[in-house]
Order: C-alpha cells, then structure tokens, then sequence
C-alpha cells in the first residue's frame, strides 16, 4: 500500500476509544487522551502494512486471527523497546529502602540473598542492580548477594557479557558512578571487569517450565516490560513460573504499567512508599 | 560479602526436588498434605495419560490457590475433550471463585471451547449461558457474533440477552444491527436492554444512529 493510502487512513474518536479499551484489555496498557496522535500514527501504519483499508476491517481481523500475530505486531509497535542505565530508578530505590530490609531482617541462614534479572537484555538492569546495591545499600557489606540474569536471545546475552553501552545508554547515570564503573571506548563506554564478573548471564525462555525448572529460591525477581508482549496464556505461565522460582516472601518488579494482579492471583501486592512491588505469600505455617 | 557467584554443584539451597517423578508419583502427591507438593505434582502430571480426570477430581477438593492454579494452567496446557468437560462441569458450581477461573482457563482454550459453545449457548441453565457469553468475549472465533446474534434473536432470559449486548457494543458490526432493533421490542418493559442497545448501535455506528 502506497503512502498516499496511508494518508486516506483516518482513526475517528470512537475507533480510539474502542480499539484502546480492547488493547487495555489485551495488555493491561491504557492510552490516555494525550497519547491519541501516538496511537492513530501506529494503528494507521499497521493498517497499511496488513493491507487493510480502514480501521473497522482491521480490527475485525485483529480480533478475530488465530494465530494472534497481528496483535504481537501490534503490541511491538505500540510499546517502546527500550532500555537503559538506572531505568525506573524508583524502584532501584525501594530495592534498597524498603525490601532488602524487609527480606535481611527475615532471613536467618547464611545463604546468598539471589536475585533474578530476567530479560537481561543488553545488561543494563542486572548491571544497574549491582551498581545500586554497591552505591546505595549499606547490607552489601554484611551479606552475599548473587545476581542471575536471563534472556532467551544469546545474542543479547553476549551483549551483556561484553557490556560495551552507548551514550545513550548511559545517559542517566551520575558522572561520578560513570567514572567509577565504565571505562571509555570508541563512541561509548564498557562496564568494569569486576562488574562483568559478578554477574551469571544464562539463556532461559521464561514461559516453558521445563525450562525455568532449575530457577529456584530467588528473594527477588525483576521481570520488567516483559510480561506485556505476550498474549494471556504466555503470561498464566510466565506467572506461575516466577512464582516457582521465588522463595515465600520474596518480592517481583513488573515494569510501571504492568499489574500482576490482572495476570495471576498468585501474589500478594505490596505498596512500599516508593514503588508498588508483588510478594509471594508466606505458606501458612511461616507466618 | 558481597556479590558471588557459584557454581552449581554449590547450590544445595536450589537443588533439584527428591520426590518420585513418574505418573503414578504425581498422582499419588496430588494427595501429600504440603500444598508446595501438590502444586509441583500439578504441573508434572501434564504429561500423563488420563492426567485430565485426574487434575479434576483433585480440583474438587482443593483449596489452596497456588495448586488450584497449577491445576486450571495444566488443564489448559493439556486442553483435551475431558480437561474441557470438567471445566464446563465447574461452570455449574457453586462456588464462585471455581466458575470464575474456569471462564478464565476456557477463554484460553478457543479451539476446544469453539466446539462445544453453541451447546452452552443452548444450556438449561441461564447461568451457564451467561458464562458462555463472557467466555465467547475472549474468543478469538470468526463466528462469535454469529454466536450472539443468535442469544439476542433465541434466548428467553433477560440477563443472558443483555450480557450479550454489552458484548455486541464492544465487537459487533452492521450485522447486529437488524436484531438489536429486534430484541429492544422484545424486551420493551427492560429499562436495561433499551439501554444498552442504544449503547451497542451507537457504537457500531460510530454515533450515526438515530433512534427510530
């Protein structure tokens, strides 16, 4: 389809409305007012890229494929795959103010406090992880922590294994905190060797059990901006497989538009004064 | 302290569980008293033959959310003639929690759930056919307005029709048209249904309706 079709694509008020209230339901992600430009502007190229002519045809057919393709496509389209040093920082906060406290005053063994990074990317969240924990947590001094981290893409692992960012990247962290760890390169930066060798990097695919089978006792779990591309069988069993790696109590992140409690009621939601995290209830005899 | 990282071998804390991992081990640890037990047995068994029936027979029973839930995934996962009978059985229940999540895992099961939706449809139970509706709202079916179109144009219950035009107002077309016109005649005196078909027509037709 010629751009000139493109333009001939019009997204009316009520289509918005119908077509964010099924992706709401979809995803869990609601378009706001403001966001209105940014979704006809997605929703029009899809349009064209299917071959569709008008909003009503397509979505008919977004509704009604099988093989939910169309939707994945469209859920790629409509979130911004991006990541980078200190995302959502937030809740690299309430890690160190309000659940590692939580986990070390319940905890009475001598066992490493483990931490899942799961997708690990390019390294950025499992490498932001340990810097926060070294700059800002006082207990790095007074228990082992180990961090795993996982993507189901190796080329992505190797990524992380190497830890060369870009600017960009890096963008958001402190100078100071950028000297300390990074060392310049051509056009960007590489994560310390020290850093590079704390981290475990392994290949999983978080929605086969078989898999995620050997994933187990995990005090905290960060999953975030995952759980949105996936249609809502993958997510049932992304869920129960996080909750088969995480120890009673032990806490998972979601990305800020992601809610746990649409996906599974498995968990418990904890509102800590800075970030909303979901707990893996206590079996009874703990409590 | 600080960050370590080990070896697996040096993992006892995450070893591999030492329960008996056959079929007849799952089926027998379906029954142990700790719910962890049960939950892994749960999600084990999927490979077993008659692993259906026995799923179900222990979801009668179970109490613990976190192995009813492996249940409903495994029945899903497996998705055959009886994981679907039995989950239709749960729709007659009496406890609410238990209909809900069998709607939920039977939203999950289009194709299985395809072939037997028009007998829910049909069901004695207007319970059950309202429960049908809010499964076909995650369909991904061709004929799903087919489907209410006919539960508009048939079905005696008013809750049942209107649970279908709520669905109509999110999916339906110019198809629906002719019979939501048809069923606010038929349910003249239900203040809800004139309602809601006003809401459903102007939706399809983006506001381009008027009230005849």
């Amino acid at each position: 389809m010629g751009s000139t079709m493109i333009n001939d694509i019009r997204i009316s008020y009520e289509d918005f409305q119908k077509f964010r209230e099924y992706f709401y339901h979809k995803t869990g992600i609601w378009f706001d007012e403001s966001k209105r430009y940014f979704v006809d502007k997605r929703l029009v190229e899809r349009i064209a890229a299917t071959g569709m002519c008008n909003f009503r045809s397509y979505f008919t057919m977004l509704r009604f494929q099988a093989s939910g393709d169309e939707l994945q496509n469209l859920i790629n389209s409509m979130t911004v795959n991006e990541t980078y040093f200190f995302r959502e920082e937030y809740q690299l906060k309430c890690l160190v103010k309000s659940v590692l406290p939580e986990i070390t005053e319940k905890k009475f063994d001598n066992l490493p406090i483990r931490i899942w990074s799961i997708p690990s990317s390019s390294g950025e969240e499992p490498y932001s992880i340990a810097i926060y924990l070294l700059e800002y947590w006082e207990g790095i001094n007074h228990w082992d922590v180990e961090i795993i981290s996982s993507d189901i893409d190796t080329n992505m692992l190797h990524c992380a294994r190497k830890g060369f960012y870009s600017h960009r990247s890096v963008q958001y962290l402190p100078a100071q905190i950028l000297h300390k760890y990074f060392r310049n390169t051509d056009g960007g930066y590489q994560i310390s060797e020290e850093l590079r060798n704390v981290i475990e990097f392994t290949r999983v695919n978080l929605f086969d059990p078989t898999e995620t089978k050997s994933y187990r006792n995990f005090d905290i779990v960060f999953c975030r901006n995952l759980l949105i591309y996936f249609d809502d069988m993958s997510r049932r069993q992304a869920a129960e497989n996080l909750y088969d790696a995480m120890k009673p109590g032990g806490f998972i992140f979601l990305g800020h538009s992601e809610s746990m409690s649409r996906i599974s009621p498995l968990f418990k939601v904890r509102k800590f004064a800075e970030a909303v995290v979901y707990q893996k209830p206590y079996y009874k005899s703990e409590v | 302290m600080g960050f370590v990282k080990r070896q697996k071998e040096e993992r006892a804390d995450v070893n591999e569980r030492v329960y008996e991992r056959n079929c007849d081990g799952f089926s027998a640890q379906l029954k142990d008293p700790d719910p962890a037990v049960r939950r892994w047995a749960a999600r084990d068994i999927v490979e077993c033959p008659g692993a259906s029936t026995v799923l179900l027979e222990r979801l009668e029973k179970e109490e613990a959310i976190e192995v009813r839930q492996a249940i409903f995934t495994s029945l899903i996962n497996i998705g055959d003639r009886d994981a679907i009978t039995g989950l239709v059985e749960c729709l007659r229940s009496e406890d609410a929690a238990l209909r809900n999540e069998a709607i939920e895992a039977m939203k999950q099961l289009p194709e299985g759930v395809s072939a037997i939706i028009k007998e829910l449809l049909k069901d004695d139970d207007p319970d059950v056919r309202i429960f049908a509706v809010n499964i076909l709202e995650a369909l991904s079916h061709p004929d799903v307005e087919e489907w209410l179109i006919d539960v508009i144009e048939s079905d005696s219950h008013v809750n049942v029709c209107a649970t279908a035009v709520d669905l109509l107002a999110e999916i339906g077309t110019e198809k629906s048209l002719n019979s939501l016109d048809k069923l606010r005649t038929r349910f003249s005196s239900e203040p809800y249904i004139q309602f809601a078909v006003n809401i459903a027509i102007e939706r399809i037709t983006n506001g381009q309706y008027h009230d005849k």
